[in-house]
């Protein structure tokens, strides 16, 4: 599904520039539940962030889905998005004026999904992430687990090829956040392609596979046995 | 671009911000409204001078003689030029296709008396024509014609002011009135939109005074309207060329103003008219600044916007807007405030102008009112104004760069 070969990416900060990534061969099957750990400072962000084409690589190969990611237009980096890719981010991100079913439905609206069967898919995506009675509810009236739920339908409101996980328990406690990964697991079990960025061993515990990065390099690259994150909740 | 998610999203930034749109909005809709009432201030004084004008017919043309200023074919300067009824002919023979209508003016003055009442009031002893160059309206009875120039009849037609005082209830027509002792018969009454003092004239016979004051075939003035299919520059040529024939037929220095003084309409029409577009000109160039004033505001709050908003337009290009989905929501937001707020102050400027304009009625300033065109132009302005004012913070959204806006740690 996500292959990499020898990915680097430094940063201008000033006149001396960081490097960042100092070369990363990563390969993500289809199904796979991956976390990224890794301190602050180690490349994860910046990782997941060329990952989901929100910014580019200075050198390397990637590879999403079969379609070579490279030199893209804006444009074409939108669609691409659109078309491959749900981000679940740690602060949510959903737009605040927009009721729970507006902010799943916004990433059919930019996929020309007719307004009728955009409200009914969000419906259905909100449905599944338990939070249909409060589709007409605004951000600023739910709860941070809520959120990050709401957040997750409108990540797979687009039926992505792969999910893009940003800290997505970093801004909640950890009752909430083992609800969070119970969902994240549960769309995993469907058949969905997870990356989980993520600095708590806990919640990396719960991934099958966890990839450590260290100063812009993979240091490790495991398979683990997943942690059930239903027991906790 | 006007599916209904653009708009529900314009409604809603619109709503959550409403002191801002409001402020933003007032700008603009100030500078249309000062805009419009510029211009239809220099509409009223273009009323105003027109009116003062409508009094004559537009096309005419007044021929008074004066004293010469200077030396010329064998006469002296200080020479005294008296118009006669030949002069009168002779304008008529030699312009035969350009005349429309031509009377001569004789003036008097007149101790009006009937029964009790007496006034004074000046009397134009004139030719039948002059009802079409006066454009002077006979309400009761009818003007003078042929009839009374060939048998010099002693008839009046007097104005309506002349006819309330003298004749109180009584209906003048037919009445015999004297006028400094000698009884004339009055034949009709008129009315002038011009003044009132207008109204307190009388009209003769010319041929009835010229008679009485010494049987003379003098006049004072000539009055005549050219054909009134003549453009401006065709009038012109016309009365230079009259102002032309009348010098030399009274040894008058071609550059001797003094001497004979042909006045037309249409050169102080001509005058008007581009005093007036200089206003106009005016009026439009400072509503232009007042308006690009607005339009900066609209800009600045826009900027101001994408600002705020940076995180959002990030979480919409991650989740697959398009950039130029991103212009046409910053454009579309801008047109629209811009549009709304202008059509506020221009049905603003419109409401006051219909309901005190038709009330202003002076003689500098009547009616002042804007017209369909102006609207038209200043709503195109408005839309081309919202635009420019959305463009660069539009630009400035659709180059946000997600990452940056993401990163909120």
């Amino acid at each position: 599904m996500i292959e990499i070969k020898d990915l680097h990416k430094s940063y201008k900060m000033g006149s001396n520039s960081l490097h960042v990534l100092k070369g990363i061969n990563f390969k993500v099957e289809e199904g796979e539940l991956v976390a990224i750990m890794g301190s602050s400072g180690s490349g994860k962000s910046t990782l997941l962030n060329i990952l989901g084409m929100l910014d580019g690589a200075d050198s390397g190969e990637y590879t999403l889905d079969g379609v070579p990611i490279k030199n893209l237009s804006e444009t074409k980096a939108a669609q691409y998005r659109n078309k491959f890719l749900g981000f679940i981010f740690q602060s949510f991100n959903l737009i605040n004026y927009k009721s729970a079913v507006e902010n799943v439905a916004l990433p059919l609206y930019y996929q020309k999904v007719p307004r009728k069967e955009r409200q009914e898919k969000a419906m259905q995506y909100l449905e599944r992430v338990g939070l249909k009675p409060w589709a007409d509810h605004l951000p600023s009236e739910l709860s941070g687990g809520q959120k990050q739920r709401v957040a997750i339908a409108r990540a797979m409101a687009a039926e992505p090829k792969v999910l893009l996980a940003d800290e997505p328990t970093g801004a909640l406690d950890s009752k909430t956040s083992y609800e969070v990964m119970d969902l994240i697991q549960k769309i995993n079990d469907e058949g969905n392609t997870i990356l989980v960025v993520t600095h708590e061993e806990d919640i990396a515990h719960m991934c099958k596979r966890i990839v450590h990065l260290k100063d812009g390099v993979i240091v490790e690259d495991k398979k683990v046995e997943q942690v059930r994150a239903e027991q906790y909740v | 671009m006007f599916d209904r998610d653009v708009w529900q999203e314009i409604f809603n930034t619109l709503k959550t911000n409403k002191l801002r749109t409001f402020l933003t909005g007032f700008s603009v809709g100030w500078a249309i409204f000062i805009l419009v009432m510029l211009l239809a201030s220099v509409n009223g004084m273009q009323n105003g001078f027109v009116g003062q004008f409508n009094d004559d017919a537009t096309n005419s043309i007044f021929v008074r003689p004066g004293t010469t200023s200077k030396a010329y074919g064998g006469f002296e300067a200080g020479r005294r030029i008296q118009l006669k009824n030949d002069d009168l002919e002779y304008i008529k023979q030699s312009f035969p296709n350009d005349i429309e209508y031509i009377s001569a003016r004789y003036y008097a003055n007149a101790i009006a008396r009937y029964k009790e009442e007496t006034g004074s009031y000046s009397v134009q002893a004139t030719h039948p024509d002059h009802q079409a160059i006066e454009k002077t309206l006979v309400t009761a009875g009818r003007y003078i014609n042929e009839a009374d120039i060939i048998n010099k009849a002693k008839v009046a037609v007097i104005g309506r002011k002349v006819a309330e005082d003298l004749f109180k209830n009584e209906d003048p027509l037919g009445k015999f009135v004297e006028f400094n002792g000698l009884p004339f018969r009055v034949i009709g009454i008129f009315t002038d939109d011009g003044d009132d003092n207008a109204e307190r004239r009388i009209y003769a016979p010319v041929s009835t005074y010229q008679r009485i004051y010494g049987n003379t075939n003098e006049i004072a003035s000539i009055a005549l309207t050219y054909n009134p299919n003549y453009d401006l520059t065709e009038a012109l040529d016309f009365s230079e060329r009259l102002e032309i024939l009348m010098k030399r037929r009274h040894k008058i220095a071609p550059e001797d103003q003094a001497g004979l003084n042909v006045w037309n309409y249409a050169e102080a029409f001509n005058n008007i008219s581009s005093f007036t577009a200089v206003l106009k000109g005016i009026g439009i160039g400072v509503g232009f600044l007042i308006l690009i004033a607005g339009i900066v505001g609209i800009g600045n709050i826009m900027v101001f916007t994408i600002k705020e908003r940076t995180k959002e337009i990030g979480v919409r290009k991650a989740l697959g807007a398009r950039p130029r989905q991103i212009v046409n929501l910053v454009l579309l937001e801008s047109v629209f405030i811009t549009a709304i707020s202008g059509f506020v102050g221009l049905l603003f400027a419109w409401m006051i102008l219909a309901a005190i304009g038709p009330m202003i009625e002076t003689p500098a300033f009547s009616n002042p009112s804007v017209s369909l065109s102006v609207v038209v132009t200043a709503t195109i302005i408005l839309i081309i104004a919202g635009v420019l004012a959305g463009l660069l913070p539009a630009m400035k959204a659709a180059n946000v760069k997600p990452i940056v806006a993401l990163s909120d740690k």
